[in-house]
């Protein structure tokens, strides 16, 4: 499904040059729920913007469904219509109103028509649970509410992956769980999910993998169990230390 | 209850100081030995125009017939030819059969006409308003050349906005008017509209670059995760955003659109100002004219005002 080679990038700024992401090759096969965790700072999100052509990659390749990103003559606007993208600060439209958010990108990307738009965003609002806000605009809303229609935005595309940049991070802690039950829903459902998170508790329960990040490298992975138990690096085992 | 006792002693003090300021202005008008003459003014408004009938040869009245308000004369001259002059009932001055020498007052047509002060009001609105839609126009582009990527297009707007915003208004109107009017063979109108757009798109421009770059980074990143283009975005989610933010900033440039286009004027086009002045050469009512000028600018600025500001209620609901 996405399979990323020796994938780097690099930000110059001020005379210094940061690898954000330093070399992560990994696959991530369909249906998996992959969730990414590391200490801040460690290349984690820009390695999820890299997987939608949000932060262009210096050296590297990323394949999406066999689809190289990094080729001159792919047109990204297509991939991304295929990957659905959740961000922490939601970026809803705040000039549309909730249906709209969702409706917009349905009829100018899908070119579908608006009732089916409409159709497909209420079935999907209704999925998240805030069905009868689909008239109010986005600021009205609670912080989970927001994040629950972002998730609901990125669905009416019908991406067959979805990607979390720390999806409760900006939430208050009442809200979280709404967010999160939403995102296992999904992940029963067979979604394709990656997800950068620090919600130990949801990777333990709904990972298939967990990929450690550190310094922009890839230094841990495998299943929740083996990694929330017994890490291998030493690294990992700090962080766990620190987190739980 | 309190705080309103309270306001309402300063209300009546600003009221006492406006009252002051006139009664002193009053008094010293008084001193320069000036006569008011405000009842000079409503006619270069709306004046009740008198188009004297006359006959321009030797003739006869052969008939009169009155119809209401209308009454419709036939002269035949001396050559034998019938001429009918349809006049104003009350102002007829002729009586049937009656001998009229070339020149001779048969009657008169009233009709109201617009008067200068009028006249250049209108001057000012269209060209405002047409000069104001270029300007948009021109500044909707160079704002995204400003932000763009290709690097001669960035570099040619900001040129054009350094020269444009370095250099004064009456100077770009005499180039375009002397140099391009001249070159191109554009006309004195023509020539205003444009000193006047290109003048206002520079503005504009920095205007919609400082709008589009308040929106969060996020909003086009969110545009572009659900597979729009940036054109796309752009037109759905970053412009609508950007032009709500700019409507105030974009308000202030179009008021001050309306008053810059008195300097128009100086290129003989009859705006209001220059119908003032011209008003003022036949009535020496300095005075006058120009507060009257002064009020009609505002009229047009204070209604721009009230349009924008009711735009700005109808899109705070998403606020």
């Amino acid at each position: 499904m996405i399979k990323t080679i020796d994938l780097k990038k690099t930000f110059i700024g001020r005379g210094q040059t940061v690898h954000a992401v330093d070399g992560v090759s990994t696959h991530i096969k369909p249906g998996e729920v992959v969730v990414v965790i590391g200490p801040s700072g460690s290349g984690k999100s820009t390695y999820l913007r890299c997987l939608n052509g949000l932060e262009e990659l210096t050296s590297g390749h990323i394949y999406i469904d066999g689809v190289d990103l990094a080729h001159r003559k792919t047109d990204l606007n297509k991939i991304r219509r295929e990957v659905g993208m959740v961000f922490q600060q939601f970026n809803l439209f705040p000039h549309k109103t909730v249906i709209e958010n969702l409706v917009l990108a349905q009829k100018v990307v899908r070119k579908r028509s608006t009732a089916d738009a409409e159709k497909k965003a209420r079935a999907l609002l209704s999925k998240v649970g805030i069905a009868e806000k689909e008239q109010e605009y986005p600021i009205r809303l609670s912080g989970g509410q927001q994040q629950r229609v972002a998730i609901a935005r990125a669905l009416a595309m019908d991406p067959k992956v979805m990607l979390f940049d720390e999806p409760t991070s900006a939430l208050d802690p009442e809200m979280v769980g709404e967010v999160l039950e939403v995102m296992k829903q999904l992940a029963r459902e067979g979604m394709t999910m990656v997800v950068v998170t620090h919600e130990m508790g949801f990777a333990r329960e709904v990972a298939d993998r967990v990929l450690f990040m550190d310094h922009g490298k890839l230094v841990e992975e495998g299943t929740p169990e083996h990694f929330f138990t017994a890490p291998r690096e030493e690294r990992a085992r700090l962080f766990l230390k620190q987190v739980l | 209850m309190n705080s309103f006792r309270k306001d309402w002693c300063w209300h009546l003090l600003t009221a006492l100081v406006l009252v002051g300021m006139g009664y002193g202005l009053w008094v010293a008008t008084g001193k320069v030995d000036y006569t008011w003459r405000w009842n000079r003014v409503p006619q270069y408004f709306v004046y009740h125009n008198e188009d004297a009938k006359r006959v321009p040869y030797d003739g006869r009245v052969v008939e009169i017939e009155t119809a209401g308000d209308t009454t419709t004369v036939t002269v035949r001259d001396r050559f034998d030819e019938e001429e009918t002059y349809r006049i104003d009932s009350d102002t007829l001055r002729v009586s049937e059969n009656e001998d009229l020498f070339a020149g001779d007052h048969i009657g008169s047509v009233f009709n109201w006409q617009v008067g200068p002060l009028l006249h250049g009001l209108w001057v000012t609105l269209w060209i405002s308003f047409v000069a104001s839609i270029i300007g948009l126009v021109i500044g909707l582009m160079t704002g995204l050349c400003r932000i763009g990527r290709n690097v001669t297009l960035r570099q040619l707007s900001t040129l054009y906005v350094e020269l444009i915003r370095g250099t004064p208004l009456l100077v770009q109107i005499f180039i375009v008017y002397f140099f391009f009017g001249t070159v191109l063979n554009i006309d004195r109108i023509a020539a205003g509209i444009c000193a006047l757009a290109i003048f206002a798109g520079a503005y504009v421009a920095e205007i919609i670059r400082a709008g589009i770059q308040s929106i969060p980074r996020g909003q086009m990143e969110a545009a572009k995760s659900l597979g729009m283009t940036t054109t796309q975005a752009m037109v759905h989610i970053i412009l609508p955003q950007a032009f709500k933010r700019t409507l105030p900033p974009l308000a202030g440039q179009f008021i001050s659109l309306i008053k810059d286009s008195s300097l128009v004027s100086v290129i003989a086009i009859t705006d209001l100002t220059k119908s003032g002045r011209e008003v003022i050469t036949s009535t020496f009512a300095t005075f006058e004219i120009w507060f009257v000028v002064a009020l009609l600018y505002f009229l047009l600025t204070a209604s721009l005002s009230q349009v924008i500001a009711w735009v700005e209620r109808r899109l705070a609901i998403s606020d």
